[in-house]
């Protein structure tokens, strides 16, 4: 398994370290294009997601409230936390590539993009200030601050 | 009638039971009539906390399996006139109860009583449902370490399935001088994650050991800073707002010195 250390581009500097590695598909699955995820819808969640719960869905997934440590949130699509995100997040979980995983303070336990894959480094580390976004580039996850400017890297 | 209220952590060890025996002395010392269930069947410990163990004839099974009068049942406290118990039984499991027959159960007890506490086991099997089945109020409590947030976290989303809104969150354990330091979760951690109405914070008091030890629950120490802590709690049950206590010990050096900025 090949593990590769990244910084995340951000402005301020002010991002967290993540170690990721390319975690080898189960049944090398081929990646998904957009077109699949397109006709699938969003739903909204407008509760926090506590320990050992979890959601999934084909489609997108916005969640009004947090995302605590232990809880489970697995997207077709991207995944947009409005709140603290501290458990695990998963987008593009049928194999689209271009899935985004945003949040209001994204600070996952585990974080994974189809088939990428990252995790919070062991020890510890400066919490994000700002909002967030990851998405999968170049072969491997990046997490960088999130402006309005942003939205355009969300293929809606 | 009265109000049903659970007591529960997900966690073990972390004081539901001396939490239980504690705010359920602190309310009958008001004046309230009180009764403490203890639904940890097999493992019963809250008998041994309110120092009743040797008075126990009839338990809770006996009760809901029709083996005797509720009445029979109650153990009445030693110090206080309107302070009961019904223990556990040690020799069945948990299964031995159904959700059902607490439901009627915490029914006949709360016409009787002003409050009846409910001690829950430690995990989220049967005893859990069987303690929370009765309920109308939750009690969360959990300690300053991440394990015993993570439970508590489970605890209130399973609470909250079960339609208990609002449950209330107790820090047990808290010791001051670690959280200065940085070594220890503060309570601002703890509320941000758990994001539920904290009720009273506990600091860590070895008069506890002793008093769980003897069978008499701290909250009438008057000496004892976790004592004074359950004392306010159990003002905030009934409504009265207290205000959480400094639990720095603040010295009037330690003041000077602050003056001067040092």
């Amino acid at each position: 398994m090949k593990v590769t250390s990244i910084e995340i581009h951000s402005s301020e500097g002010a991002g967290q370290a993540l170690e990721s590695n390319n975690r080898p598909a189960e049944g090398k699955k081929e990646p998904v294009s957009w077109e699949e995820i397109d006709g699938e819808n969003t739903i909204l969640l407008r509760r926090t997601l506590r320990s050992c719960q979890s959601i999934r869905y084909p489609g997108h997934i916005v969640i009004m409230g947090d995302v605590n440590p232990g809880a489970e949130v697995v997207a077709g699509g991207n995944i947009i936390v409005m709140g603290n995100l501290r458990g695990v997040a998963h987008a593009g979980a049928g194999g689209y590539e271009g899935a985004l995983v945003a949040a209001f303070r994204l600070n996952p336990s585990q974080l994974r993009i189809a088939n990428h894959f990252t995790r919070a480094p062991d020890g510890n580390y400066p919490e994000p200030q700002q909002p967030e976004i990851a998405r999968v580039s170049g072969g491997t996850l990046i997490i960088e601050n999130y402006h309005s400017g942003s939205s355009k890297l969300f293929n809606l | 009638m009265g109000e049903v209220i659970v007591v529960t952590s997900g966690k073990g060890g972390v004081g539901k039971t001396t939490t239980t025996a504690n705010i359920g002395t602190g309310l009958a010392v008001m004046g309230n009539k009180v009764v403490l269930v203890d639904t940890d069947i097999g493992l019963r410990n809250l008998d041994v906390v309110m120092g009743l163990e040797n008075r126990i004839v009839y338990d809770i099974v006996d009760v809901v399996t029709g083996n005797c009068r509720l009445k029979q049942a109650l153990i009445k406290d030693k110090r206080f006139e309107d302070l009961f118990l019904l223990p556990a039984a040690q020799t069945k499991d948990k299964t031995a109860v159904s959700e059902e027959q607490m439901r009627e159960l915490t029914q006949q007890l709360k016409e009787e009583f002003d409050y009846v506490i409910i001690d829950c086991p430690a995990g989220i099997e049967q005893g859990f449902k069987n303690a929370i089945a009765g309920a109308q109020r939750a009690i969360v409590v959990t300690t300053p370490e991440v394990a015993a947030v993570r439970d508590a976290d489970r605890i209130i989303g399973l609470l909250e399935a079960a339609l208990l809104a609002e449950p209330k969150l107790i820090v047990n354990r808290l010791r001051p001088s670690m959280v200065k330091k940085g070594d220890m979760m503060d309570i601002d951690d703890m509320i941000e994650i758990l994001a539920i109405e904290l009720l009273g914070v506990v600091p860590e008091d070895e008069a506890i050991v002793i008093s769980t030890n003897k069978g008499e629950p701290a909250v009438l120490d008057k000496q004892s800073k976790a004592g004074e802590a359950y004392r306010n709690i159990s003002k905030r049950i009934t409504g009265e707002h207290v205000p959480l206590m400094n639990l720095e010990a603040d010295g009037f050096f330690r003041r000077l010195r602050r003056l001067f900025g040092a």
